[in-house]
């Protein structure tokens, strides 16, 4: 492993000053260009034998400057191809340390630098793809009459359920996350429900898919099938568990239905039996139904009693025949899974361009300031040089 | 083109980097890594030069016929073919010996005002 990081630290960084190079005029660089990838190479490998990585480090912030200064003299020497060999054997004794030329040095450097650092570092990176599922919601609560159909906590609960463990441990449980993250990055050891459920969780992006009804569920991973596996078993395992709790939400109602059911044929029984002995008396006394009489009374409201416990009866068993319709049809309105995760086509994580830019940008203003910094305080060092010159 | 000025003192006094390349030549022919490597001795690690500055200075001295570049290697089985060896100039030793002989005057100057002793 140190070896492989040795080997690729070092050619990073050849191949990184090899393309630097790029700075010098073509001439030179077809001539020293060579010769210079070599040294810079020997250096490299001193450093790495002084102090791997930070010998590495240090040897950047000595070649960078140096390659910024020479690169723009060499420039400058080749736009001036008339100067006399006089003037190119004189510049062998010349000094050059002008506040605004430490100023021009000092920014590239530390512009160079930081680019370089923020390239290195996004190069060196781990890779990362991502892959997406979509899926359509729908709400299972039955419409309330004179409220409105709209919850805004649905999406946002319904986010939670997602990545709760009444999700994710299935998801876990059927791709075997725990052994192959456990022989993937803890070195054979296979990792606890906890422990996978919260690589789990970091891996995953959820999101709402603008004026929908849709939700993307997004997985990043090194490996871009196991990003795919993964959000489509979450869409699935998530399809499953509201399946299941619409059905079993069911399957209790209509207990409860039955139940009630029951209450109300005893109670039909018990009304039955006493209208029929209400009739018996009244049938012993006269002849019933002639003439509601005061002494009827009884008996008609016990028979309108049980006229109405008839109805409801009806209607609950109305009620129970749908209920036990609606729970053997499929649920798949619920959820509906729209888009399946494809494989990853490219890496999107480090954002490579996003990185460099925003190493550029903050090399800009470093540089800025360092090479403000530098400039004055070479002018003020030289102004006193110049007066205590001038004193002796 | 014109040719180069020849007296050496004329070219004096020389940058560090020059003088530096010019004495680490001055104990033989060598390629670009023995010489950083023997400037970075020289001065006790002090001075370690760049492959821009290195070649840079290079390219100076060849242009001013201080140095030039040698077609012998020393060991051909022990050494990388690809490498490029550098040797001083008849007039190139001129000057660092001139150069040498104008910090040799410094520093008598600067014992005779005690601000350096001799060496014990």
């Amino acid at each position: 492993m140190a070896t492989n990081f040795n080997n690729r630290a070092l050619a990073v960084s050849q191949k990184v000053y090899g393309w630097l190079l790029r700075a010098y005029p073509p001439a030179h660089r077809e001539e020293y260009g060579p010769a210079m990838a070599q040294l810079f190479r020997d250096q490299c490998r001193d450093a790495w034998n002084e102090a791997q990585g930070w010998g590495l480090f240090k040897l950047w912030l000595r070649v960078l400057p140096d390659l910024v200064s020479t690169s723009i003299r060499e420039r400058l020497d080749a736009l001036n191809e008339r100067k006399s060999m006089n003037e190119k054997i004189a510049s062998l004794s010349h000094d050059r340390t002008t506040p605004t030329a430490i100023f021009i040095r000092v920014f590239i450097a530390v512009f160079l630098i930081t680019v370089i650092a923020a390239t290195l570092i996004t190069f060196i990176l781990p890779e990362s793809y991502a892959s997406t599922a979509r899926i359509k919601l729908e709400s299972d609560a039955p419409p309330v009459a004179g409220q409105p159909s709209y919850d805004p906590y649905f999406i946002q609960t319904e986010f939670e359920i997602i990545q709760s463990q009444l999700v994710l441990n299935p998801v876990i449980d059927k791709l075997k996350l725990n052994v192959d993250w456990g022989k993937k990055y803890f070195a054979g050891q296979t990792l606890t429900a906890s422990q996978t459920l919260e690589i789990l969780k970091q891996r995953l992006q959820l999101a709402p898919v603008k004026n929908t009804k849709l939700i993307a569920i997004t997985v990043y991973s090194d490996d871009r099938q196991e990003a795919a596996q993964i959000a489509n078993a979450i869409a699935e395992a998530y399809r499953d568990y509201r399946v299941n709790s619409h059905a079993e939400l069911k399957a209790k109602g209509i207990v409860v239905l039955q139940q009630q059911y029951k209450i109300q044929e005893e109670q039909i029984h018990t009304a039955q039996s006493d209208v029929e002995s209400l009739r018996q008396q009244l049938k012993s006394a006269g002849d019933v139904a002639a003439s509601q009489s005061p002494q009827e009374q009884p008996y008609w409201d016990k028979k309108r009693d049980l006229s109405q416990l008839l109805d409801l009866h009806k209607s609950l068993f109305s009620k129970i025949e749908a209920e036990q319709l609606d729970a053997q049809m499929p649920q798949t309105a619920l959820v509906q899974i729209i888009d399946q995760a494809e494989l990853g086509r490219a890496p999107v994580r480090p954002n490579k361009t996003l990185n460099i830019v925003i190493g550029a940008v903050a090399g800009g203003f470093l540089g800025l300031m360092a090479g403000a910094a530098s400039a004055l305080v070479s002018f003020k060092f030289g102004n006193r040089a110049r007066k205590n010159a001038a004193a002796t | 083109m014109a040719k180069p000025k020849t007296d050496p003192e004329s070219l004096l006094p020389l940058t560090p980097a020059v003088f530096h390349v010019l004495l680490a030549l001055a104990g033989g022919e060598r390629h670009g890594y023995a010489i950083m490597q023997e400037v970075a001795n020289h001065t006790d690690g002090q001075i370690k030069m760049g492959p821009g500055t290195l070649y840079g200075t290079v390219k100076r001295l060849l242009e001013a016929q201080l140095i030039e570049e040698s077609d012998e290697r020393p060991d051909p089985h022990l050494d990388d073919e690809r490498r490029r060896y550098y040797r001083l100039s008849g007039v190139g030793e001129q000057v660092v010996r001139a150069e040498a002989q104008r910090y040799a005057q410094i520093v008598e100057l600067a014992r005779g005002k005690k601000l350096i002793r001799k060496p014990a």
